[in-house]
């Protein structure tokens, strides 16, 4: 018993006390390792943890200021509850409730945050697959009764194969469960199980039950909240390719050529949705592959305005607007009110495929649905909101037109530079209708112009011609009178004078819709003279015309082009010689020189003239890190002399200059200490330009400094880290990453400088934006068989990706897949965006010397496996199935193989062993003659000097062939051989890779689940009833040896005489004396016979009793055996009853006898 | 695949080395077509089929298609592989003229770069050796190729030549590295090599001469070192030249070169080359003119982000229109020259990756 005592009481301390410093006698503060240990380990827990948050820097290539939707992908086994949960959250996101759900359904989540939900059809492979590629985030649904299903777990693996999205667990039906205990019990266990395939801890949310068609509202609250915070990590394979989700299609095929043509023809397609990942280069012939279709060419790309915006870009907007006002003058500007919460206003939806709220816009057209496929109900709930979007649609539609125009002027130009200002979006509706008169001018000019323009004359129609045009210039937005007036006169006077000065030319125009010319017509329209000043071409934009030579592009931006050329060009803007005009007139003093690109060697000028130029250096002294020097003075700088001593004295000019700016002078005399120091001449300049300016204007020049430092990429990019002594970063984790925020700002800051065509040109489509993208010829199957249900998706490809060749990759069989994988059986890969069947060959590597072949993949490690197919950069990972379609699929895991992309190449050598067998029939010492191995003499000869072997392991060589039999030859080995020996020749049988490439086009089907390519050699073999080959002498027989007796060793006396002493063999004489007990005969007599004789009666009748009586008892035994075995069977055949029983009732859920979607939606109405 | 864009096409002869080394790296096949169909000698030129052959042998499938009358060439790229050749250039042009495009090629590959050139190594109109390994090498260096090397193993003057130079380049790189070049070269030093094959030593000392009196208006440190080849490492005919590089502290270089003919004045060709380096640097922003195309395409295929470099305007010549035409081309991207606002005339070219990997190299 152990003695109880009172607890001890600690004592009261009191509020005010001070904490007493020394405990112990020691102070606490002074000696602060009271337990080592303990903080052994907390350093321990700390380091472990930061380490853990390393990743490999990675750039994010997601705009942040306007990011596209997050894709959330809702997938799971079929009746899991995946649409109940999207209409759930949906109805707590925008207070819409779905009819039906069909496509992405794009909503507002947050201030900044689109959310874009999309289902996973449970019961097809390929949509789960390419739902994998682009889903951000997973809500991945699992029926809490049956847990983890097949489904689940092929999802998982695919999504892990393919850069692995977040993914929250979403276990629904709980409320089946009747007892608590259990439910906790079964709660338990899935989340372990959970955990063990995403990671530990990973959150996974149970939802009970359905409460009018919707999961209780506190938890989807819940659910929504966690997903609003959710952050992303950028995916590798994502970040460096642009993909879109397509939210709608049309089929833009004219009407004519259908009823033409017929129905068959190839469609023109448009698809449309937000661009994710990388910016979509914005040039026509841009490839890129839709998952399901195929790879194509995108004829055109165009953004439409966002329709779906986040309140953030609207307040944006609002904001822009309203400066606008104000700077018009107009007092109608209003304040808005910040908001913490989302107005209901701004909880916008768009989901284009399943109607929502009956709306659609269209590039150039609203359509709305007067509700006679979408409920009544849903269409009184949303009247107000509805009729509000009408109304900002009508006001969207002058931007369409606006647009309009602009795309077209994108088509007909797309290799020229020039694009329309995307401000145009931004500007009112007046100022589009004056735009389109304009147009509607331009085309009446031009027409008369066309008919009475001869070559070299009537420069008042040229005029009339400027007239028209130059009027939709923005630039010269002066009244129009007047300027037309002026110009008329001046460009007439330009023309009498042949002053080519005054000419000039501008190339940011716009460019009317109809007008198919408009290039030429409108570099006609530039001639402009309004002002004096001369007008300068755009370097970026000449460039780029390509219809301009270089040399006269070059002399264009220069401002050399003369009065003759000028003309020509007006002359070439009406004619459609313009080409042939312009090759006439090139020749030059330097063309000579630039015929020949192909010299390496500039292009300098005569001798004397360098002479004269550079007898001295001075004119490029700044460009020297030296003395300057004293006795110099340069002639043709822009300094003027005082400048000049200056820059001799650089040191001492501020105590001089300015005494009456003291802020300036100590700010002078730093900068000039700082130029002694690096004696550049450069700083001296700016130092004296400094001095005439006024405070503010220097304020602007140090600010535009700042901004240049700013944009300065200082940071070395080598591995010097740890080397530099200034570097302020701690860890080489911590300088990647400022150095990608860097680069970040940078792209930003000068992608921002750009004007909008430039940046979208250089840029391309940035990630977030709404596109249309337009494709020619999609297969007809496309449109006809589209069903919204089957997510369509969209990948840019790289050009690596464009090209077909061998991949070798490292693969394994997945380890939950039953069977391994043959080589040359089709496999259908998952490889980027892609899906295709195509026939791999595994291989191994014999210690690096050769590739060669397997059979079959090893059962639990990883092969080469070498394939022919699009070409995808090393280190993507990729997944492989055998069969995609439903109808063959077994209820077994379908994932059969995943690998990495090791190595692209155009060839690979892969060696299979062959081996050669012949028979020995003549044997002399170390030489035998070898027959069956060849056919023929020269076959020998190809292989003479070659290695060879017996089945016992006496190597040989081959040596030459005998004349005589055909095809045999002679062979020395390495010692003799028997007559039974079996020779063997190991060679190497190069194969290749069969070039198959067969695209998985489900989504041109009519059933999207019923791909079927190539067959398996194993369904083959089944269809057709054909047995496996088997080889004879490969199958495995009982090996059945004959006991060989050897006969002992005899050496021949004469031999065994020579034999040195210690070789000698002993061998003992016989003996001759007879033994002991040889000698002696023992006979039994009287008792001792008698009592022998009767033990043996004895154990003889024992012995018989025995046997009787174990026979006996095995008898009973296999009794008995008999009847237990009868007992099992009907134990069995109980079970098996049971079984059956329990699975025709209880089992029900998965089936899907027939594929009629009506019968799945029924199914999946719960009781 | 569709069959209207199967090929990039370009005409003419011009920038034919460069087009089809864009057309190796982008993955694109070209046809060039009209190559000299004007001329009296229509079609390729040897060295051109020989650079088409050093191109076939650098890489792994790819197909060269040459018309019967050689005026149209199809040249569909395969896998750039590298590894080691040796390559026989022919006497009509020098082993520049095949090293040079190498250099564009070399760090993308799956092996690494050894290729053995036999020949001419220096001309009046293509790259000498020396150039290529004191001024474009160090370009290289620049973004990232920090393993290349140009040994001269023999020096080989024309027309006999009878050169061995040997092309190193070890490593091979992802990408370039983003480059931003904002300033203009300020130049620390300049330094040279003055050469000669079979033929006194006195003409190397006196071009020498020749351009340090020209450059002493320069006033930087001058060091052009002597180069005298004897022997049977100096090839098969008498010849001599001299290369200037102007060096800057952050790596960049800038450089001329000529070489003399029988008959000039050593102290000409010197002084010449002296004149052509200060005109060169008057001309240059960071790079030469002659460096530029190397510079933009490193920066092209870059990663996706935008790097920068500064030009003046003097460089924007008819070959570099030329060369970003060509680039528009193949890898559909534009620049954007922007001009710089400190009083000069200077731009700085805008560019931004595409997004280029070197997918040839096999993972670990």
């Amino acid at each position: 018993m152990e003695q109880s005592n009172k607890e001890h009481r600690k004592r009261k301390e009191k509020a005010g006390a001070k904490k007493k410093l020394h405990s112990q006698g020691h102070n606490a503060k002074a000696f602060a390792v009271s337990a080592p240990g303990k903080m052994a380990k907390q350093m321990q827990r700390t380091g472990d943890k930061n380490e853990k948050k390393l990743h490999v820097p990675m750039v994010d290539r997601t705009p942040d200021d306007d990011p596209p939707p997050i894709i959330i992908a809702v997938v799971g086994p079929p009746g899991t509850g995946k649409t109940t949960l999207i209409k759930s959250l949906v109805r707590r996101l925008t207070k819409t409730t779905l009819s039906e759900i069909n496509g992405p359904i794009t909503v507002v989540s947050g201030k900044r945050r689109r959310l874009t939900f999309i289902e996973c059809p449970a019961d097809d492979l390929n949509s789960m697959i390419d739902i994998s590629k682009v889903a951000d985030l997973v809500l991945l649904m699992m029926d809490g009764n049956f847990g983890f299903e097949m489904e689940t777990m092929e999802f998982l693996n695919l999504a892990q194969h393919h850069g692995m999205p977040r993914v929250l667990g979403v276990a629904t039906h709980l409320d089946l469960f009747k007892s608590q205990s259990t439910l906790r019990a079964s709660k338990k266990s899935l989340k372990h199980r959970f955990w063990t395939e995403v990671y530990q801890g990973a959150k996974l949310f149970y939802l009970s039950g359905v409460i009018n068609g919707r999961y209780p509202d506190r938890e989807i609250l819940n659910l929504s909240r966690f997903i609003s915070v959710m952050k992303f990590r950028p995916l590798q394979w994502r970040n460096e390719h642009p993909y879109l989700l397509a939210d709608r299609i049309s089929d833009l095929t004219h009407p004519e050529l259908l009823q033409s043509k017929g129905m068959h023809i190839d469609r023109k397609v448009a698809i449309y949705g937000y661009l994710h990942g990388t910016p979509l280069p914005s040039t026509p012939g841009y490839r890129v592959h839709i998952a399901g279709v195929g790879d194509y060419q995108i004829d055109h790309v165009e953004k439409l305005p966002d329709p779906c915006p986040t309140p953030y870009y609207q307040q944006k907007l609002d904001e822009f607007e309203r400066e606008r006002a104000k700077e018009e003058g107009s007092t109608s500007a209003t304040t808005v009110r910040r908001r913490k919460r989302l107005d209901d206003k701004q909880k916008l939806i768009y989901a284009p495929m399943s109607d929502v709220g009956g709306l659609l816009m269209d590039k150039d057209a609203v359509f709305i649905d007067v509700g006679g496929k979408t409920g009544p109900n849903s269409m009184t709930a949303e009247e107000k909101d509805e009729s509000d979007k009408i109304v900002s649609n009508l006001q969207a539609t002058s931007r369409s037109i606006d647009e309009k125009f602009e795309n077209v002027g994108l088509q007909l130009f797309s290799n020229s530079t020039e694009l329309h200002a995307i401000e145009d979006q931004d500007e009112e509706v007046e100022e589009d209708t004056e735009d389109e008169d304009d147009v509607d001018r331009g085309n009446v000019g031009r027409s008369s112009l066309r008919k009475a323009r001869v070559y070299g004359k009537s420069l008042q129609e040229s005029n009339a011609d400027l007239d028209n045009l130059s009027s939709d210039n923005e630039n010269y937005n002066e009244d129009d009178d007047e300027d037309e007036a002026h110009r008329t006169k001046l460009v007439e006077i330009d023309f009498d004078d042949e002053k080519p000065e005054n000419m000039a030319f501008e190339t940011d125009s716009e460019l009317d819709a109809s007008d198919s010319e408009g290039w030429e017509r409108t570099t006609a329209g530039k001639l402009n003279g309004t002002k004096n000043k001369r007008r300068k071409w755009d370097i970026s934009k000449l460039i780029y015309m390509d219809n301009i030579a270089p040399a006269d592009a070059i002399k264009r931006w220069n401002g050399e082009a003369d009065e003759t050329e000028v003309e020509e060009d007006l002359e070439d803007d009406e004619d459609t010689e313009f080409f042939t005009q312009k090759t006439n007139t090139t020749p030059n003093k330097a063309v000579t020189y630039h015929d020949d690109l192909e010299r390496f060697i500039p292009y300098f000028d005569t001798f004397n003239d360098l002479v004269e130029r550079w007898s001295t250096a001075d004119s490029i002294k700044d460009r020297f890190v030296g003395k300057p020097s004293l006795n110099t003075k340069s002639s043709d700088d822009v300094k003027d002399e005082d400048d000049d001593e200056d820059e001799v004295y650089g040191d001492f000019e501020d105590l001089e200059a300015e005494p009456e700016n003291t802020d300036e002078k100590e700010e002078n005399s730093a900068a000039g200490d700082e130029e002694s120091d690096s004696n550049e001449s450069f700083a001296d300049f700016e130092e004296e330009e400094k001095k005439d300016l006024t405070q503010d204007e220097e304020r602007e020049l140090n600010a535009a400094k700042k901004e240049k430092l700013r944009l300065q990429f200082e940071m070395e990019e080598g591995d010097n880290f740890g080397e530099d002594p200034e570097n302020e970063y701690d860890t080489w984790y911590e300088l990647q990453k400022a150095k990608i925020a860097k680069q970040l700002e940078i792209n930003k800051a000068e992608l921002e400088s750009m004007t909008p065509e430039q940046r979208q040109q250089i840029e391309g489509m940035k990630a977030g934006s709404y596109v249309r993208i337009v494709f020619d010829k999609v297969p007809m199957e496309f449109i006809e068989n589209f069903n919204p249900k089957y997510p369509v998706i969209m990948g840019g490809l790289l050009p690596t990706e464009l090209k077909f060749g061998i991949i070798n990759a490292r693969v394994r069989r997945h380890r939950w897949h039953k069977k391994i994988l043959k080589t040359n059986d089709p496999l259908v890969l998952s490889l980027g965006w892609r899906r295709f069947q195509t026939l791999p060959i595994y291989t191994t590597s014999d210690s690096r010397t050769r590739t060669r072949m397997l059979k079959y993949t090893p059962e639990h490690a990883y092969c080469t496996a070498s394939f022919y197919g699009p070409l995808c950069s090393p280190n993507t990972t990729f997944c492989g199935v055998q069969i995609v379609a439903n109808s063959d699929t077994t209820g077994s895991f379908r994932i059969a193989a995943t690998g990495i992309v090791e190595e692209i190449d155009a060839s690979v050598e892969i060696v299979k062993k062959l081996k050669l067998v012949g028979y020995p029939y003549k044997i002399f010492k170390n030489t035998a003659f070898i027959k069956d191995m060849f056919s023929s003499a020269m076959e020998v000869a190809r292989f003479e000097g070659a290695q060879i072997k017996t089945v016992s392991g006496i190597r040989g060589e081959i040596k030459r062939a005998l004349s005589k039999p055909e095809g045999h030859f002679r062979a020395t080995f390495e010692d003799k051989i028997l007559l039974s020996d079996i020779i063997i020749l190991r060679s190497w049988y190069p194969i290749q890779v069969k070039k198959f490439y067969n695209p998985v086009t489900s989504l041109l089907l009519k059933d999207k689940t019923e791909w079927k390519g190539l067959r398996l050699t194993g369904q083959i073999r089944a269809s057709l009833g054909i047995d496996l080959p088997t080889n004879n002498d490969s199958t495995y027989k009982k090996v059945e040896r004959v006991e060989r007796n050897f006969n002992g060793l005899k050496v021949p006396k004469s031999v065994a005489k020579d034999l040195p002493f210690k070789s000698q063999i002993y061998q003992m004489k016989p003996q001759k004396k007879k033994t002991y007990m040889a000698k002696r005969a023992v006979v039994l007599g009287g008792e001792e016979k008698k009592a022998r004789s009767f033990m043996q009666k004895v154990l003889t009748i024992s012995n018989a009793k025995d046997e009787k009586k174990r026979s006996k008892k095995a008898e009973e035994r296999k009794e008995r055996l008999k009847k237990l075995a009868k007992l099992e069977e009907s134990k069995k055949e109980k079970e098996k009853q049971r079984k059956k029983d329990f699975f025709s009732k209880n089992g029900k859920k998965r089936q899907f006898n027939d594929n009629d979607t009506s019968d799945v939606m029924s199914s999946k109405k719960r009781k | 695949m569709s069959s209207s864009s199967r090929y990039v096409t370009f005409e003419g002869s011009r920038n034919f080395r460069l087009r089809v080394v864009m057309a190796t790296l982008s993955g694109k096949a070209i046809k060039i077509e009209k190559i000299r169909s004007d001329d009296l000698n229509p079609g390729l030129k040897d060295y051109e089929v020989s650079f088409l052959r050093l191109m076939e042998a650098v890489t792994n499938g790819s197909s060269i298609e040459i018309s019967y009358t050689g005026t149209t060439v199809i040249f569909r790229p395969g896998i750039i592989t590298g590894g080691s050749y040796t390559h026989q250039c022919p006497n009509s042009k020098p082993v520049g003229y095949f090293a040079e495009p190498m250099l564009y090629l070399a760090p993308f590959s799956k092996k690494k770069f050894s290729i053995l050139f036999r020949g001419i190594t220096s001309s009046h109109n293509d790259a000498g050796i020396d150039a290529i390994k004191w001024g474009l090498m160090p370009i290289m260096e620049k973004f990232g190729v920090r393993e290349c090397a140009l040994h001269t193993l023999k020096r080989g003057s024309p027309p006999l030549g009878g050169g061995e130079v040997h092309l190193v380049v070890d490593s091979l790189i992802a990408q370039p590295i983003t480059m931003h070049a904002l300033d203009k070269t300020m130049i620390s030093s300049i330094r040279g090599v003055s050469y000669s094959t079979r033929v006194s030593p006195s003409l190397v000392n006196r071009m020498i001469d020749g351009a340090k009196k020209v450059l002493k208006s320069a006033s930087c440190e001058v060091n052009i070192t002597a180069d005298v080849w004897r022997g049977e490492n100096s090839g098969k005919s008498p010849g001599w030249g001299l290369t200037l590089v102007a060096e800057n502290k952050q790596g960049w270089r800038i450089f001329s070169e000529a070489i003399g003919d029988a008959g000039d004045v050593p102290e000409d060709i010197g002084a010449s080359v002296a004149y052509h380096l200060l005109e060169e640097i008057s001309k240059s922003g960071v790079v030469g003119r002659n460096q530029l195309p190397l510079t933009i395409l490193y920066m092209i295929i870059g990663k996706e982000d935008i790097g920068r470099l500064r030009i003046t305007k003097d460089q924007i010549d008819e070959r570099f229109v030329w060369l970003l035409r060509d680039i528009k081309k193949v890898f559909g991207t534009e620049i954007l020259l922007k001009p710089v606002d400190d009083n000069t005339t200077d731009l700085i070219a805008t560019i931004k990756g595409i997004g280029f990997t070197n997918t040839n190299k096999k993972i670990a």
